[in-house]
């Protein structure tokens, strides 16, 4: 497997289909006169904010805990429970059990479920 | 059948949702001032978009994947964001003066002004997204949009010189104004070959369920409803260039816009006018609003649908609710609708490589396209519309300073 062309940046869904993110970044394990081994991927705006600059990566942690909404940016996803399909990355949780909706929880009972006509 | 009344239906809606603001102001003002000489010009951006839309269509019916999100996984995370950032500043630009252009069919309908209109057609717009179904934003809305064929009406009761008509199709020097000239072209391809509608059109293939059995559907939906399209485009620039200049009007004021069909219409014109105003930008901007919400949500990765509740998908249903909130503040500082449109077509074209230089690439990829990859022909015809982006991207700042006034 490539792991650029096949997994980064992919769509990961859970085991029901539910949308959690892409995968924003791979963690690789390289030890001494050991092939490299792939751990996890990485799933949250931490990550994003590494692949632009290293400094973002402070600010968006600083915001995520002043907001107190997300506790493990990037969520990381053992390469265990990780399947690379054609489209998606399937992943064997419950999106909804996991820190990489978070936000997404945070926002629909704090905000969306204010609105009118919800 | 299935497939025909598909077809039907698609062509329907991509010729009632072709004309919007930025369309119906660049031909206006091309055929005031230059009378049927631009005609040129929204030809080659109808046969840009023809081919980008149906490109975008034939990746979704394919690979399964929008144009963001294949964006994203060829192109990684960093140029996705600069395109997030980019476009959709320019994009919110564009949905502001499409909310304006509501708002002025209001006014012209209603004599109250038309930044009173911004929070009641913004929140209209919010409703109809919030309640309503992809399918309804999609055809609903477009098949009202058919009133823009009143255009064509017009265009043939003003019994134009055809052959003069036929003669602006050949690309030809302006005897004055050059730079403006330049400038409304560069406009014309501006409003054209918009971005939105590429991202919202692959988007709504997904939101569709096409696959591959949709691929001849796709092409005579792009290239049939994106033809009749311009069409009305062109038929706006030629009522523009026989309504105006005996007037001594250059279609610089949008309240001079009402006067397009009234000379072949009447004072029917006059109301026809105001409802294909008025529905065609309510059109476009649902369209826009949803399109940056689905870019923002395909590009992260989140929960996206028309189709599903809001409460289900929370960050695109916030997304499309901050994306109103913006639009209308751009039309509350009361700025002329018309000023705003002309600008955001030029910094459209200013932004267009970036979003579409990854056709060449993704169109071309097997692990996307399989066996359904571009033809010689299609990737010509990139190629060309690659090379007029730089050109565009290169010249339409300084146009809109040397010519835009």
């Amino acid at each position: 497997m490539d792991l650029v062309r096949d997994c980064l940046d992919k769509q990961v869904v859970d085991r029901h289909g539910h949308k959690m993110g892409r995968v924003d970044g791979i963690v690789i394990e390289v030890g001494d006169g050991r092939q490299p081994n792939v751990l996890a991927i990485e799933v949250g705006s931490a990550c994003q904010a590494s692949r632009l600059h290293s400094r973002l990566v402070k600010m968006v942690k600083s915001i995520s805990k002043w907001c107190g909404v997300v506790n493990h940016d990037p969520f990381r996803l053992p390469w265990s429970k990780i399947v690379c399909a054609e489209i998606e990355v399937i992943a064997g949780v419950e999106a909804e059990k996991t820190p990489a909706l978070a936000w997404e929880l945070w926002l629909r009972k704090n905000v969306i479920a204010r609105f009118p006509l919800t | 059948m299935k497939k025909l009344l598909e077809i039907s239906l698609g062509i329907v809606t991509s010729v009632g949702g072709f004309l919007e603001i930025g369309s119906i102001s660049t031909a206006a003002q091309a055929g005031a001032d230059f009378g049927f000489q631009l005609i040129w010009a929204i030809l080659l951006g109808g046969l840009c978009i023809i081919f980008l839309v149906e490109q975008a269509g034939r990746l979704a019916a394919v690979s399964g994947h929008t144009l963001t999100s294949a964006i994203r996984e060829r192109f990684g995370f960093n140029y996705f964001f600069i395109l997030f950032i980019v476009l959709n500043l320019v994009t919110l630009l564009v949905l502001g003066a499409e909310l304006g252009g509501v708002c002025v069919a209001l006014e012209l309908s209603s004599g109250i002004g038309f930044q009173w209109w911004a929070v009641p057609v913004a929140l209209l717009v919010w409703l109809l997204i919030w309640k309503g179904t992809f399918g309804f934003i999609e055809k609903g809305v477009s098949i009202l949009g058919l009133v823009t064929l009143s255009f064509i009406v017009g265009a043939f009761m003003m019994k134009p010189n055809w052959h003069s008509v036929i003669g602006g199709a050949v690309p030809s020097l302006p005897a004055h104004d050059k730079s403006h000239y330049w400038f409304v072209a560069v406009s014309i391809l501006g409003a054209s070959i918009s971005p939105y509608l590429f991202f919202f059109y692959s988007a709504g293939a997904i939101e569709d369920h096409w696959t591959e059995d949709y691929i001849g559907v796709n092409r005579v939906i792009a290239s049939t409803g994106m033809s009749f399209g311009s069409l009305i485009s062109v038929a706006v620039l030629v009522l523009g260039a026989l309504v105006f200049p005996p007037r001594g009007l250059h279609a610089d004021h949008y309240s001079q816009l009402a006067l397009l069909l009234q000379d072949a219409l009447g004072h029917w014109g006059f109301i026809l006018f105001v409802l294909s105003l008025g529905i065609a930008c309510l059109g476009a901007a649902l369209e826009i609003t949803l399109e940056v919400a689905y870019f923002a949500a395909q590009g992260f990765g989140w929960n996206w649908s028309e189709n599903q509740p809001p409460k289900k998908e929370a960050r695109f249903s916030l997304t499309y609710t901050v994306v109103i909130l913006l639009g209308a503040l751009i039309v509350l500082t009361g700025i002329d609708p018309l000023k705003i449109t002309i600008m955001s077509m030029a910094l459209t074209a200013a932004t267009l490589p970036l979003s579409i230089v990854p056709f060449l690439i993704l169109m071309n990829d097997r692990n996307y396209l399989e066996e359904y990859t571009n033809g010689w022909l299609s990737n010509g015809v990139v190629i060309l519309i690659i090379l007029i982006a730089f050109v565009l991207a290169v010249v339409s700042i300084p146009l809109q300073i040397l010519g835009g006034g």
